[in-house]
């Protein structure tokens, strides 16, 4: 049962919801080639912009099987895609930041997110919720070695941080693979936050006039936001109905609670990712995906909303209950 | 309160291509593992293979910012200087090399970058402006060279003249520049052999730092800094080689 959820891709459809989400964004991406292909004939677009919009375009194309692939495949493969994902955003992080500068906590932190990583793997949730306070601990003490106190803080509070956001928040994102129902989990809690980004900005540029939080991101306005909030709620909430039906969850006020708390959290990951590129006065986190910047500048709201969203199924459903655990540990 | 410095990689925004062959390149976790690794494998291999003896080690300043100037016989001279230098350096000492040699097709260019840490100094079409920004980084970060002021290996065996481009990055600063000689390299790597000779002794000698704070930073100043560069590597040669006119 363990080998059939970590590498049985024969299940990739056992789920309706699956099957829509995988479906709806093969469409929409074939709509958008489409939609270019259209608006460039026509000349409604000028050059810059349609070079622009089908940068992006491409780079969703080879983006979108990337983040579906594992999922569908199995959990082994989608814990595999998120230990790399976390490792390449902790990558531009401390690029970006000036960590990468300190070899000692860099190391510790990788340790730590690999520490997480085998947790997971192992679905062994004692250790995987132990690693925070030890990780954290060890990334304190380590640098202690060097007998160089100046600016200790700053590395060891850098340190710290990146491993919270990338060995902690996502290694729950990982983790959610632990459920035998992992696969409509995931793919809603990622089309959730990245069409939520798609709405804010879609709605934030029609109807958008108040800048939100201008100082932190000068493109983000109110409507936006609150349009976002009233637009993934709902499709959340829909998706949620049909993944957890029958369950505890399975009530129109706590469905509506998740999208709600899945679009909100969302926003302050994309925001948080905001100040940290403001504070150190760049733009984009890396050159990684052309057309969208860095991983990070990408999976920004995962980063919230992983926890979030894992803590609330956990409470109300449980994640992984029916799997066996410590599957390498365990005697 | 002291506010926080937080600096961002200087090659942020390059594409790995770009970053390989970027002066500005700064090492992260990978690089510097990949550093170690063939430090250790370098340093192993000249031990073996080529008996390598360091004489004058008290000389090798203890942290940056340094030049190391030596004259060149062969491709294992910058693997010699890089492997007699302390491991906890590594990351902060970039020997330059030939950009035309090294740094246009994509696997060499990977190879100098990462495992060797070297930087691309352009002969032909050399901008000055990246020798502004070697001099910069030299002061700021500060960081060490490697550096062949001959600007080409031997052909024959015997040492040429040093070119003023080591004046330009040290004259008028308090950087000291050490000069080395390296005996054998010439004999163990032969121009015209595509691998090393191994069993053939490699000698490094290391002679006091020598400072030009108080050289002037023009075209008379870096003829200076080179003449007195070149005399003292020459002077470290344990037999001084003949030279070319002589045979």
């Amino acid at each position: 049962m363990t080998w059939e959820r970590l590498f049985g891709y024969r299940h990739a459809f056992d789920h309706p919801v699956t099957l829509w989400i995988t479906l709806g964004i093969g469409g929409v991406l074939v709509a958008a080639l489409l939609v270019i292909a259209v608006l460039g004939q026509s000349g409604a677009v000028d050059g810059a912009l349609r070079t622009e919009l089908r940068k992006r375009t491409l780079s969703w194309l080879v983006l979108a099987p990337l983040i579906l692939g594992p999922v569908l495949l199995g959990a082994g493969w989608h814990m595999a895609a998120v230990l790399v994902l976390s490792l390449g955003c902790f990558r531009e992080y401390s690029r970006a930041t000036g960590l990468f500068r300190e070899k000692l906590v860099t190391f510790v932190v990788v340790v730590g997110i690999a520490a997480v990583w085998f947790a997971v793997v192992d679905h062994w949730y004692g250790f995987f919720v132990a690693l925070f306070p030890l990780a954290v601990v060890l990334i304190a003490v380590a640098p202690i070695a060097r007998d160089r106190p100046k600016g200790y803080i700053q590395r060891v509070a850098l340190g710290v941080f990146g491993f919270m956001l990338f060995g902690c928040a996502l290694g729950h994102f990982a983790y959610l693979g632990n459920d035998w129902n992992y696969r409509p989990i995931v793919l809603m809690l990622l089309l959730g936050v990245q069409m939520n980004d798609v709405f804010a900005f879609v709605i934030g540029k029609t109807m958008g006039r108040r800048k939100l939080v201008p100082n932190t991101s000068p493109g983000k306005t109110i409507a936006g936001a609150v349009g976002s909030l009233v637009v993934t709620t709902p499709l959340v909430a829909v998706l949620a109905h049909h993944v957890f039906r029958g369950t505890n969850l399975d009530r129109p006020f706590v469905l509506a609670l998740l999208g709600f708390l899945t679009s909100v959290s969302g926003q302050l990951g994309d925001l948080m990712l905001s100040s940290i590129k403001r504070d150190l006065g760049i733009k984009d986190m890396g050159v990684t995906i052309p057309g969208h910047g860095g991983l990070l500048d990408r999976f920004n709201s995962l980063l919230l909303a992983a926890p979030v969203v894992f803590h609330f199924v956990g409470y109300h459903v449980g994640i992984g209950l029916d799997q066996p655990v410590r599957i390498i540990t365990g005697p | 309160m002291e506010q926080w410095k937080l600096q961002p990689a200087r090659d942020l925004g390059l594409s790995q291509s770009q970053r390989m062959r970027s002066l500005r390149r700064e090492s992260g976790l990978i690089e510097t593992g990949l550093h170690m690794f063939w430090w250790a494998l370098i340093r192993s291999y000249l031990r073996i293979g080529h008996r390598l003896e360091v004489r004058g080690k008290e000389h090798l300043p203890a942290g940056p910012p340094f030049v190391l100037v030596a004259n060149h016989g062969s491709h294992l001279d910058a693997l010699t200087l890089f492997a007699s230098l302390p491991c906890g350096l590594r990351d902060r000492v970039f020997p330059l090399a030939a950009g035309d040699a090294f740094f246009e097709a994509t696997s060499t260019a990977a190879f100098a970058a990462f495992l060797l840490n070297a930087l691309p100094l352009w002969r032909r079409r050399c901008n000055p402006r990246d020798i502004a920004e070697l001099r910069r980084r030299l002061l700021d970060e500060p960081c060490a060279y490697i550096l062949f002021p001959e600007g080409t290996r031997t052909r024959t065996g015997s040492m040429g003249p040093f070119k003023g481009g080591l004046g330009i990055l040290v004259a008028g600063t308090d950087v000291p520049v050490v000069p080395c000689h390296l005996e054998g390299t010439f004999r163990a790597w032969r121009p015209d052999r595509r691998l090393p000779t191994p069993g053939r002794k490699i000698t490094l000698s290391v002679g006091p730092p020598l400072r030009f704070s108080a050289m002037a930073n023009d075209r008379d100043g870096w003829t200076e800094v080179a003449a007195a560069a070149e005399a003292s590597v020459r002077s470290l040669a344990p037999v001084p080689p003949p030279t070319p006119s002589a045979s």
